[in-house]
C-alpha cells in the first residue's frame, strides 16, 4: 500500500515538474495551460492556496494565523441558566487533536467529520455554520489547509470509522428505564450530575489538555456541541472527546446498553418527543 | 532539453525521498558484539517528599462518598523523591535518544493498575506495537487518560473510562514518546510511561543504578528524566564488548505538573 502511494507520488510529481518545465518553455500553448488548470488532482498546491484564502477570511479571526486558536476574537463566554460560565477557546490546530470524530478514541478524524463540523458549526461554542457561506470546493480546501498546522496528519495512519445503526426501540419507555441504570453504573453522573446538569462531584476539577478548566455537558440545555441527534450522543461516549476529559466507553459498554443510555440522555435533554 | 528532463526527474525523485526521511524509523539488526552503558543517578540537593492532601467532593449518596474516602485515603505520600541515604535517585527514566539501529524491542505488554487511587507503577516502559493493559482495582470510577508530552504540549493518546471494579481494557500502543497519565476524576493521580520503538530505555533502581546492554558501537545521547528534577542529557561513546560508565547528578528541582492540578 505504502509502495503504491510512493510510486503514485513519484508519478504525480514527475508529471507536475514536467508540466512546469513544459509550460515555462512554451507559454504560447494555451491548450496545455488550460488542461493543467482544470485537473484538480494534479495541483495540490492550488488546493492549499485556496484553503489558505478561505482560512484567512473565515477562520483566522478565531483560530489564529498560526492555527493555534489564538485569534483576535479571543475567549468567548456563555453563562448557563444555573449560573455556570462556559468558556470557549477556538480549537488549536497545531495540536492535531479533534473532539467531534466518528473514529475511535485517540484517532484523527476523517474528512467527513471535519466537513460536518465546518458545515454545521459548533453550537454553544460560537463557531458559526459555513454550510451556505462556502462552496464544497472551498470547504474541502480549507480542510486540507488546517491539516498543514500539525505534522500528526503525516505521521499517523487514519483509523476506520465506527458504524452507527440506531435500533427502532430507542426512546421507548422501557429503554429509558434501562438507560437510567446504565447512566448510574457507568458513573456518567460523577461528571455530568445525577440530573444531567453538568454539576457532578468531579465537575469542578476537570482540565482539558491545554490545562484550562472545562465543564461537563449540561444535558438540560438540550443542545450538543456537535449537534443533538441520538446518533451523536451514541458516538460521543463511544469515541470520547479527545483532549477534554470526556472518556471513551467503547470498551466498557455493549451495543444494547449504549442505546439504552442514549434513550435516557434524550429524556434528560427533553428530546424524547422529537425522536418520533 | 535532455538535461532539464534529467534534472526534473531527479528533483521529482528526491522530494518524496526527503519527506520519507522525516518519519523516524527504527531498523532491527542482530547485535553480536555490542557495548553497554552503566551508571548511577544521584542528586546534590536535599529534597523532601511532599504529602498530598486528598479531597473527595460529597456525592448524592453518602455511602458512595464513604467508599471513595476509604479507598483513596485522606492523604497520600507523593513518592516523587525516593532518594537513598547516599543521595541515589530511584525512578529516573534513562533513555538513549535517536537510536536508528539495534536489537528488536521486547513484545511485553505493560499493565497499568488503578489501585487505591494511584497508578501502579509510577514510572514504566512500554514498547510501540505492544499493548497497554489498563486495570481498575478500586470499587469506584476511574478514567485513565494518556497523553504524549511534546515540546510544550500534552497530546491526547487515549482516554478510557473504567467505571467498575476489576475492569481491564487492552489497547495497542501506537504512539512513541514520553507519555503522561492522569485521571480526570482524581486530580492527584499521575504516572509516566516511556513508549519506545527500541529496547534501549530503563529505569533506575533504589540505589540509583541503571544498565543498558547490547548497543551497536557508536556515539549516543542519553536523556535522564525525572518528574521532580530538571532533566539532564549526556553524550557517551559505546565500544564493542565494553561497558561505558555514565553517572549523573541532578542539581535542580522541578515542580511536577500534577501538583498544580490539585
Ligand atoms: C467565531 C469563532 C470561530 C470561527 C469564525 C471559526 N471557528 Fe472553528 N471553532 C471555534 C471554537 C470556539 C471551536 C471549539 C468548539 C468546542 O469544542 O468548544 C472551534 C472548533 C473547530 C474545529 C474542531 C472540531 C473538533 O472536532 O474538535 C474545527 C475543525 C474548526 N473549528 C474549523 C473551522 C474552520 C475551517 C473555520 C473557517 C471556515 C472555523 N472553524 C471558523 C470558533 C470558530
Ligand atoms: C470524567 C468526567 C466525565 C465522565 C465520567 C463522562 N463525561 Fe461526558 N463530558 C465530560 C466533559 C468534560 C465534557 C465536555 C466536553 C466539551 O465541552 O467539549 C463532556 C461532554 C459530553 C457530551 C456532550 C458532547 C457535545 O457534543 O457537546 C455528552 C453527550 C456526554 N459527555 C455524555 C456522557 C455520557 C453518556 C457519559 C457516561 C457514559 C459521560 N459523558 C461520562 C466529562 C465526562
Amino acid at each position: 500500500m505504502e509502495q503504491f502511494s510512493f510510486l503514485q507520488k513519484i508519478f504525480r510529481l514527475s508529471l507536475f515538474c514536467f508540466l512546469l518545465v513544459f509550460m515555462t518553455l512554451i507559454p504560447a500553448l494555451q491548450g496545455v495551460n488550460k488542461a493543467y488548470g482544470d485537473d484538480e488532482d494534479i495541483d495540490e498546491d492550488r488546493v492549499i492556496e485556496l484553503g489558505k484564502k478561505v482560512y484567512e477570511t473565515r477562520c483566522m479571526i478565531c483560530h489564529g494565523s498560526k492555527g493555534d486558536g489564538k485569534g483576535f476574537a479571543g475567549i468567548t463566554r456563555r453563562v448557563e441558566k444555573n449560573g455556570r460560565v462556559l468558556k470557549n477557546y477556538a480549537r488549536d490546530f497545531t495540536m492535531g487533536v479533534f473532539r467531534f470524530r466518528t473514529t475511535p478514541n485517540g484517532c484523527l478524524p476523517d474528512d467527513e467529520d471535519l466537513m460536518k463540523i465546518i458545515s454545521n458549526g459548533v453550537s454553544r461554542s460560537f463557531m458559526p455554520p459555513h454550510k451556505d457561506i462556502l462552496s464544497l470546493e472551498e470547504k474541502k480546501s480549507v480542510i486540507e489547509y488546517i491539516k498543514t498546522f500539525s505534522e500528526r496528519w503525516e505521521e499517523e495512519d487514519p483509523c476506520d470509522v465506527i458504524e452507527v445503526k440506531k435500533p427502532d426501540w430507542v426512546g421507548s419507555s422501557l429503554s429509558v428505564k434501562k438507560g437510567e441504570r446504565v447512566y448510574k453504573e457507568m458513573k456518567c453522573w460523577e461528571c455530568h450530575g445525577e440530573e444531567g446538569k453538568g454539576d457532578g462531584p468531579k465537575s469542578d476539577k476537570i482540565k482539558d489538555d491545554w490545562g484550562k478548566p472545562i465543564l461537563p455537558f449540561n444535558f438540560v440545555t438540550g443542545e450538543l456541541k456537535r449537534g443533538s441527534s441520538a446518533e451523536n450522543i451514541y458516538i460521543t461516549f463511544t469515541t470520547g472527546l479527545d483532549g477534554t476529559g470526556m472518556p471513551s466507553y467503547e470498551d466498557s459498554l455493549n451495543e444494547e446498553d449504549r442505546w439504552h443510555l442514549v434513550s435516557y440522555t434524550l429524556k434528560l435533554m427533553g428530546k424524547l418527543k422529537s425522536l418520533h | 532539453m535532455k538535461k532539464i528532463m534529467v534534472f526534473t526527474v531527479v528533483v521529482a525523485l528526491l522530494i518524496p525521498a526527503l519527506s520519507f526521511a522525516r518519519k523516524a524509523k527504527y531498523e532491527v539488526v542482530e547485535v553480536n558484539n555490542g557495548g553497554g552503558i552503566q551508571g548511577t543517578v544521584k542528586t546534590s540537593l536535599k529534597v523532601k517528599d511532599p504529602v498530598v492532601p486528598i479531597n473527595i467532593q460529597p456525592k448524592e449518596d453518602p455511602k458512595e462518598t464513604e467508599i471513595e474516602r476509604k479507598t483513596c485515603g485522606k492523604t497520600q505520600q507523593a513518592g516523587i523523591y525516593i532518594v537513598s541515604p547516599s543521595n541515589e535517585v530511584k525512578n529516573v527514566l534513562v533513555i538513549v535518544e535517536g537510536v536508528k539501529k539495534g536489537k528488536a524491542a521486547p513484545k511485553t505488554d505493560l499493565t497499568i493498575n488503578n489501585n487505591k487511587c494511584r497508578f501502579e507503577p509510577l514510572v514504566s516502559i512500554s514498547y510501540v506495537k505492544s499493548n497497554y493493559i489498563v486495570k481498575n482495582s478500586d470499587p469506584l470510577f476511574h478514567n485513565t487518560s494518556l497523553g504524549v508530552l511534546l515540546k510544550d504540549k500534552r497530546r491526547a493518546v487515549y482516554n478510557l473510562a473504567l467505571p467498575y471494579q476489576n475492569q481491564e481494557i487492552k489497547k495497542r500502543n501506537r504512539v512513541a514518546g514520553l507519555i503522561d497519565l492522569k485521571c480526570d476524576a482524581h486530580s492527584w493521580m499521575r504516572a509516566y510511561v516511556y513508549s519506545s520503538r527500541h529496547p534501549y530505555v530503563t529505569i533506575t533502581d533504589a540505589n540509583g543504578n541503571y544498565e543498558l546492554k547490547d548497543l551497536l558501537p557508536g556515539k549516543y545521547t542519553v536523556r535522564f528524566w525525572h518528574e521532580g528534577f530538571q532533566e539532564e542529557t549526556k553524550e557517551v561513546e559505546v565500544k564493542a564488548g565494553k561497558v561505558s560508565k555514565l553517572d549523573v547528578s541532578f542539581s535542580k528541582t522541578r515542580k511536577p505538573d500534577f501538583l498544580g492540578r490539585l
